[in-house]
């Protein structure tokens, strides 16, 4: 990032619309993320929750609205995009981990074709990653030899190699055994603490009231309340929100 | 941290925890153990189940036994005709000789006798050019394995065929020749010293650090120089011409398959990628030419080839006999790979493609560096069995009068001395033909199950 940029928002979104077909998903979403902001997405299923975060780095993409990231806007450039989406490190639910690779080429794997940096420089950077999610020893498996918490540190250890601003968090924790859910946890909240803007769509309430800047609730495609944790989760304002909490805690 | 984490602090009074003991594993009961308990289990476990495992044992016994006294035990050896083989042992035996005589021809068609080492002398280069691919120590695995598939064919080219070359092909067979003797030296640098050939050429003059750009055309020249080494070579060389009618076959049928193998699977590749394209026209053109070619049995192709297609070129112009089936061939298996490795695609989960584009890598990216790799790996068995089914196919171009393996085994009962000796080239060659593709499976087995090794649980 130029120093330019610096000072614009590392996402926004204004007035985001998409649609599935003829299924209205995102309603009017309106987002500025502030740098440093750790953000928890929740909200029922088929809310829109994903679509939105998926939308930030265009693996979904959206038909009206602007989305701005460090105030480069998507658009119909796909170099531009991709080269927008390279500040963005993104977390999957199914951990999305190269099964034909070793767990150290999965983290190389953007440095080598996308950053072109030396096979030692790449690997040395992995390894740094590896060790910061406290999994250095398995660099030489595969992913399926691993548990899911794992591949899930190896994913977010994958991630972090890019060097992204962003990182996106699409329900990290939803696949896995309840045992290995919190291995996971510390390690995104370590990366929270060490100043990373994070998005995280989550149902770890948790993680959300210990973590996050502020909590956004969604149903029916739209942001129906966002709030502090402590205010949302004690005095939420919409009934909604009230009932979402009253199942989820 | 723990404390907010923690999920259910249910307010249940603690009593002081009670030790968990697991028990020990006992041993597995010795029935079911060792090669007695799995002839126990797996062919006496019951009355009927031990009658099929001897009825079983029976027929396998009855059917080799009637093939080899016929195949060896009373089977002629030295004969001048088919005449004293009958005298001999009448049709209870085989009659070997026969087979014996034909065998230049069953393998080299009526390529000229004196000419055969340039057959010989391919499939060698092709063995060397291929060994690399299995040393250890080379690195250059990928470049060398493509300048086979791309190269080797333009030096063999030459080699089958002989005869006036023009400035263009001879160009072309240097550069194939400058890629094996690339391929040759990379294998020896790199097991040497870890360096490919350019890299060590440059190492040795020696030049400077790592990201000189010296360096890369010191690299560039070496290769040239390799090059004109390749092409003085060419020049000097002088074969004679021996047209593609003389080819026959078990060489004929390496030649029709070879191609149609490393053809199909690049252009099956491309049409599987351009029917799942976005873009409708290239999505339609792809499909449209798979469909078309797969409802089509390959002996029609093969006809319309040969005998249609004269008829849409102007007057004059004329592609030989061989490249018109060559062409079809091709043609035909790249349709049905191409659904072979749509095949594969559609195994891939979409969550690979999106952490792919979600790490900035565009669509060629992707493809070759993620989807495909997976893809071709879940094929391998289907892949290599398309392979199979291409090579056994080719019997077919017989059809369009070329003298494949089948039509020379054919030949043999035809000729005055051996006539009506039909059953034996035909074992021949099915003996042949066993092999080659038994060898085919098993090593498509073998490089499955290397290529999952770290892969499973």
């Amino acid at each position: 990032m130029t120093d330019a940029v610096r000072g614009e928002p590392p996402v926004e979104m204004i007035g985001v619309n998409k649609w599935f077909g003829a299924f209205h998903v995102l309603k009017d979403i309106d987002l500025r993320v502030r740098e440093g902001e750790r953000i928890v997405v929740c909200g029922p299923s088929g809310s829109g929750k994903s679509t939105m975060i998926r939308c930030i780095n265009q693996l979904e993409r959206h038909q009206e609205g602007t989305i701005r990231v460090h105030g480069r806007a998507y658009g119909r450039d796909l170099r531009e995009n991709d080269a927008i989406r390279r500040e963005i490190g993104m977390v999957f639910q199914s951990f999305n981990l190269f099964p034909h690779l070793s767990v150290l080429d999965n983290c190389t794997f953007a440095l080598t074709w996308v950053k072109h940096l030396p096979k030692k420089e790449a690997e040395d950077r992995a390894m740094e990653m590896l060790t910061r999610v406290r999994i250095p020893e398995q660099a030489g498996k595969y992913p399926l030899q691993l548990s899911g918490g794992q591949q899930q540190r190896v994913a977010i250890a994958r991630a972090l190699c890019a060097q992204p601003k962003i990182m996106l968090f699409d329900e990290p924790t939803s696949s896995l055994d309840p045992e290995m859910i919190n291995e996971v946890l510390d390690a995104m909240v370590e990366l929270a603490e060490s100043g990373m803007t994070m998005i995280v769509v989550t149902h770890e309430m948790g993680f959300a009231r210990k973590v996050a800047d502020r909590v956004i609730f969604m149903d029916q495609g739209e942001i129906v309340e966002e709030a502090p944790p402590a205010q949302f989760f004690d005095a939420p304002r919409f009934d909604r929100t009230r009932l979402f909490l009253s199942q989820v805690l | 941290m723990d404390e907010v984490l923690s999920r259910d602090s249910a307010a249940v009074e603690q009593l002081p925890a009670e030790i968990f003991k697991p028990k020990p594993a006992r041993a597995a009961p010795p029935s079911t153990l060792g090669v007695q308990g799995w002839v126990r289990q797996n062919m006496f476990s019951s009355i009927p189940n031990a009658l099929v495992t001897v009825l079983g044992i029976w027929i396998v016994y009855a059917f080799f036994d009637t093939i080899l006294t016929w195949a060896v035990g009373n089977a002629v050896w030295e004969a001048e005709n088919r005449r004293q083989c009958l005298d001999l042992v009448g049709r209870s035996g085989a009659c070997w000789p026969g087979v014996i005589a034909w065998i230049p021809n069953l393998i080299y068609g009526l390529y000229p006798k004196d000419q055969v080492w340039r057959i010989n002398l391919a499939g060698v280069i092709l063995l060397l050019w291929a060994l690399p691919l299995w040393l250890p120590r080379v690195q250059s695995k990928v470049q060398i394995g493509l300048s086979l598939v791309l190269l080797f064919p333009l030096l063999a080219s030459y080699l089958f065929l002989g005869g006036e070359k023009g400035v263009i092909w001879s160009a072309l067979i240097a550069l194939g020749l400058a890629g094996f003797l690339w391929t040759l030296l990379t294998a020896a640098t790199e097991t040497i010293s870890g360096l490919s050939f350019g890299r060590y050429a440059v190492a040795a003059i020696g030049f400077g650090g790592d990201n000189d750009p010296a360096r890369r055309n010191g690299q560039i020249a070496a290769l040239l120089a390799l090059y004109v080494v390749a092409l003085i070579a060419v020049q000097a060389m002088s074969l004679s011409f021996v047209a593609t009618r003389a080819w026959g076959g078990l060489f004929l049928t390496l030649v029709i398959s070879g191609i149609g193998i490393a053809f199909s699977l690049p252009a099956g590749i491309v049409l599987a990628l351009g029917r799942r394209s976005r873009m409708p026209l290239i999505s339609m053109l792809s499909t449209t030419f798979i469909e078309l070619f797969r409802s089509v049995p390959l002996i029609t192709i093969l006809f319309t080839f040969n005998t249609m297609l004269p008829l849409f070129l102007p007057v004059g112009v004329e592609v030989n006999q061989l490249l018109r089936a060559i062409v079809a061939v091709c043609l035909f298996s790249s349709a049905y790979m191409a659904e072979v490795i749509r095949g594969g695609l559609q195994a891939i989960p979409r969550g690979q493609y999106e952490a792919a584009s979600a790490m900035g890598l565009g669509f060629w990216q992707s493809t070759g560096l993620v989807i495909m790799p997976q893809a071709l790996k879940i094929m391998i068995p289907t892949i290599v069995g398309n392979f199979i089914g291409l090579f056994k196919d080719t019997t077919l171009v017989s059809i369009v009068g070329l003298f494949d393996l089948l039509s020379m085994s054919r030949a043999v009962g035809e000729d005055t001395r051996w006539l009506g000796l039909f059953l034996e080239p035909f074992f021949f060659i099915t003996m042949i033909y066993f092999v080659v593709c038994f060898t085919m499976s098993q090593y498509s087995l073998n490089l499955e199950q290397r290529l999952s090794a770290g892969e499973r649980r």
